[in-house]
């Protein structure tokens, strides 16, 4: 046996059982079952405690769970983004994260007299709010990190289990049974 | 799975004491299929591919989810992919200077490097100079069929005869009748999929099932049909149906994901080694040599012709030569340019088969970059469909200039695109803020875009050329390639009209037009470069005759895209394989009857 299978039929049930469960069914269970409570402190790979717990809350604030699905926290979006600045070899671009973490403090002492963590969520979307602003032109150092941490968390969220699986509901890259489902070209 | 791969054929020893028929340097399109012709035709042949077999399922994984890679497909920390910015804004060599442990082109940087990182040369190892030019090379065994974008579309007499048609640059000395006959051995070699139709400047293949429109590519097909234009789906290189003949390759079904660059590692989309190299290898008369970087085509003191080609073993860093009767060039259009103004002796001081000065001339390619984006707002909100288990989604053939004059610029454009959902929804960047609104417009709009993006054809200059840079060298001490080349006045003006019509065809169609790409892409950003030794009745305008023979040398052929006269609109890999399987038919001929 060579070839395709001629028939969908000829593809396993347990295969496609197994391909299907790999999926679709195994990346429902961690995101929804224990959607973990708020990042306090926990250390990161090249973050310090205190700057992996504000980037958490930042992706999380980015891209929030909703009725729909989970959001950045469940999805790991800050362990990941932590991870790639560990291994990076470009000290710029880690610098440019570790003070642009250090602007949104700033600025969330300019405007609600404390630092990030210490301020309320109001208070939080408020300084996210100000950093998001002027989206297409930014001039300020927390306006230009909020380009950086969004495509971040956009990318790592929607890479994760939970966002192309729970979130966009992503059919493809599994094995397909008959043909592309279309209109035809008539 | 019940998907069995069949390992690849076991390799020959390769003999170097012995005179093959033919050596071919280069294992794409161009070397793959004139491996399948000469060996079909019980020819002995040597092959050498300047890179490495790879293990390439291994390479791609294509069905890998990002989040079970470390780094979501992209390459490890050191390696840096080449930008526009870069491209634009700095002068080649582009690695010289960079802090980055390797450097690669573009190609990879947008979903996936370390699918493609063995598989593209290292930029540091291989620097040219000159004009910009984003420069896309793969050395490895299939070249860039490993990764190519699958659109397998013919010429036809508007460019065989775009001369007499407009009166700019030369004729092709072939016309549609004479490659008609090929283009549809390749579709039933290979496998094509696709719709008839009927169209006199776009012909149709050999089809097998067509892949199927989605709702937005369909309301847009349904609009242009109205104003006498046409939206096919998109013409794939691709098996749909299977090829009983070749047991390496699987048909398509469907799985999606197959806009990740990197290739396809069941094989339905065509790639050389399962397509043309393995198959050639199990008739007993192709040995393959990998890791052989060919510099110079040998010449016979006393005939002037090919009697061999000189090459370095990348891994021992030593040089041999491979004896033949006859040579066959496939390197790609600049790397085979470059062989030739390598290969200087007494008999050819300009380099071989280059008596006319216009190896490395008449240099063209195709313009990219202008597009449009709308938004089909009766899919906002509706769940996700599998709209990516394709091999691509649309075709829009080229309508300028055929019965109509344009006043700005001559020859024409086609449009690529598609519509629907992806694996990473499209257009996220540009959606605006952030929070619940942000990811609920995120997931509603997802799958209501529809994109389309031109391929225009650059016009074959002579002013337009490569040669060798007398100082700069590459990895293996070899001279590289020095780059004139520059978009000109038409190409600019053909590139406004790609932005204003494609804004006209989504209104017409009632799509709204959400995003415009006005800026033309780095030369060579398409990867299509051709017509560096381009074919000809007269031996003093051109490099080869219409079997890609050499005038000044009969036993050296040159078979890939560096032949091309003129660039067409039209992707140029089915017309390669076309023209490569015709001269390899006739050169076997030829060798039969004792011509050569």
């Amino acid at each position: 046996m060579t070839d395709a299978p001629k028939h969908p039929e000829s593809v396993s049930r347990r295969e496609m059982i197994a391909a299907t469960a790999a999926a679709l069914v195994t990346p429902l269970l961690p995101g929804v079952a224990t959607t973990p409570p708020a990042a306090v402190g926990v250390p990161g790979k090249f973050l310090t405690a205190p700057e992996f717990a504000m980037l958490d809350e930042l992706t999380e604030l980015i891209i929030p769970a909703d009725d729909h699905s989970p959001g950045a926290r469940a999805a790991a979006v800050a362990a990941y983004i932590d991870g790639r600045l560990a291994e990076s070899l470009e000290p710029d671009w880690q610098a440019k994260w570790r003070s642009g973490l250090q602007a949104v403090d700033g600025l969330s002492r300019e405007l609600n007299a404390k630092p990030f963590l210490e301020a309320t969520s109001d208070q939080r979307v408020a300084v996210l709010t100000r950093m998001a602003a002027a989206e297409q032109d930014p001039k300020t150092e927390p306006e230009r990190f909020f380009g950086q941490l969004k495509g971040w968390t956009v990318r790592g969220y929607y890479t994760s289990k939970i966002g192309i699986h729970l979130d966009q509901e992503y059919k493809g890259n599994v094995y397909q049974r008959g043909e592309f489902a279309g209109y035809d070209a008539k | 799975m019940t998907l069995v791969r069949v390992a690849p054929p076991l390799e020959q020893d390769v003999d170097l004491s012995k005179t093959y028929d033919a050596v071919i340097v280069g294992s794409g399109a161009a070397g793959g299929m004139a491996a399948h012709v000469l060996t079909t035709h019980g020819l002995k042949v040597l092959m050498l591919e300047a890179g490495k077999k790879l293990p390439i399922e291994q390479e791609l994984r294509s069905m890998q989810w990002p989040y079970d890679h470390p780094r979501r497909g992209d390459a490890p920390p050191g390696s840096h992919h080449l930008s526009f910015n870069e491209y634009t804004i700095r002068k080649p060599p582009y690695a010289k200077g960079a802090a980055f442990k390797h450097v690669y082109s573009y190609v990879g940087g947008w979903t996936g490097s370390d699918y493609v990182k063995n598989i593209l040369v290292d930029e540091k190892d291989h620097p040219y100079t000159g004009t910009n030019y984003a420069w896309v090379r793969a050395r490895c065994l299939g070249g860039k069929t490993n990764i190519w974008g699958r659109l397998a579309l013919r010429l036809s007499d508007y460019d065989f005869k775009a001369k007499s048609h407009d009166g700019y640059g030369e004729d092709w000395p072939i016309s549609y009748a004479d490659l008609e006959p090929y283009y549809d051995k390749v579709d039933l070699y290979l496998g094509i999929s696709g719709v008839k139709e009927n169209l006199p400047h776009l012909p149709d293949s050999q089809f097998q099932r067509p892949t199927k429109l989605n709702f937005g590519e369909v309301k847009l097909r349904e609009s242009l049909k109205k104003a006498g234009q046409v939206l096919t789906p998109y013409r794939a290189g691709v098996t749909t149906d299977g090829l009983k003949h070749n047991k390496y390759r699987s048909k398509c079904y469907g799985r999606g994901a197959c806009e990740r660059r990197g290739g396809c590692d069941i094989h339905a989309v065509f790639d050389s080694p399962t397509g043309l190299i393995y198959p050639a290898m199990d008739t007993g008369n192709l040995t393959i040599r990998p890791n052989s970087i060919a510099h110079e085509i040998l010449v016979d003191k006393n005939t002037g012709r090919a009697r061999g080609v000189a090459f370095l073993d990348s891994t021992i860093r030593k040089s041999y030569e491979a004896k033949a009767k006859v040579v066959i060039v496939g390197a790609s259009t600049l790397e085979s340019a470059r062989l030739m103004l390598l290969s200087r002796s007494p008999q050819h001081p300009n380099g071989l088969g280059n008596s006319s000065g216009h190896v490395g001339h008449n240099f063209c390619e195709h313009v990219m970059g202008p597009g449009v984006t709308g938004l089909i707002k009766e899919l906002v909100g509706k769940p996700h469909t599998l709209d990516d288990g394709r091999p691509g989604g649309f075709y829009i053939p080229r309508f300028r200039n055929l019965k109509d004059r344009q006043p700005g610029f001559i020859r024409g454009y086609g449009y690529e695109g598609n519509s629907g959902h992806t694996m990473f929804p499209a257009h996220v960047m540009d959606t605006a803020g952030f929070g619940g609104a942000f990811k609920r417009s995120v997931r509603e709009h997802a799958g209501a875009f529809i994109s389309m993006g031109a391929f225009g054809e650059v016009l074959a200059r002579y002013e337009s050329y490569v040669d060798l840079d007398p100082e700069t060298k590459d990895a293996w001490g070899i001279p590289v390639l020095r780059f004139h080349y520059q978009f000109s006045d038409n190409e600019r003006k053909m590139a406004q009209d790609m932005v204003a019509t494609g804004r006209e065809m989504l209104e017409a169609a009632g799509i709204e037009v959400v995003g415009t790409d006005e800026k033309v892409l780095t030369e060579g950003w398409s990867i299509h470069e051709l017509g560096t030794a381009r074919m000809g009745n007269d031996p003093k305008t051109s490099v080869l005759n219409q079997f890609q023979q050499s005038h000044d040398v009969p036993n050296l052929l040159v078979v890939d895209g560096s032949s091309h006269v003129s660039a067409s609109c039209q992707n140029p890999t089915w017309t390669i394989m076309a023209l490569a399987w015709r001269s390899c038919d006739h050169l076997a001929d030829e060798l039969r009857k004792g011509n050569l």
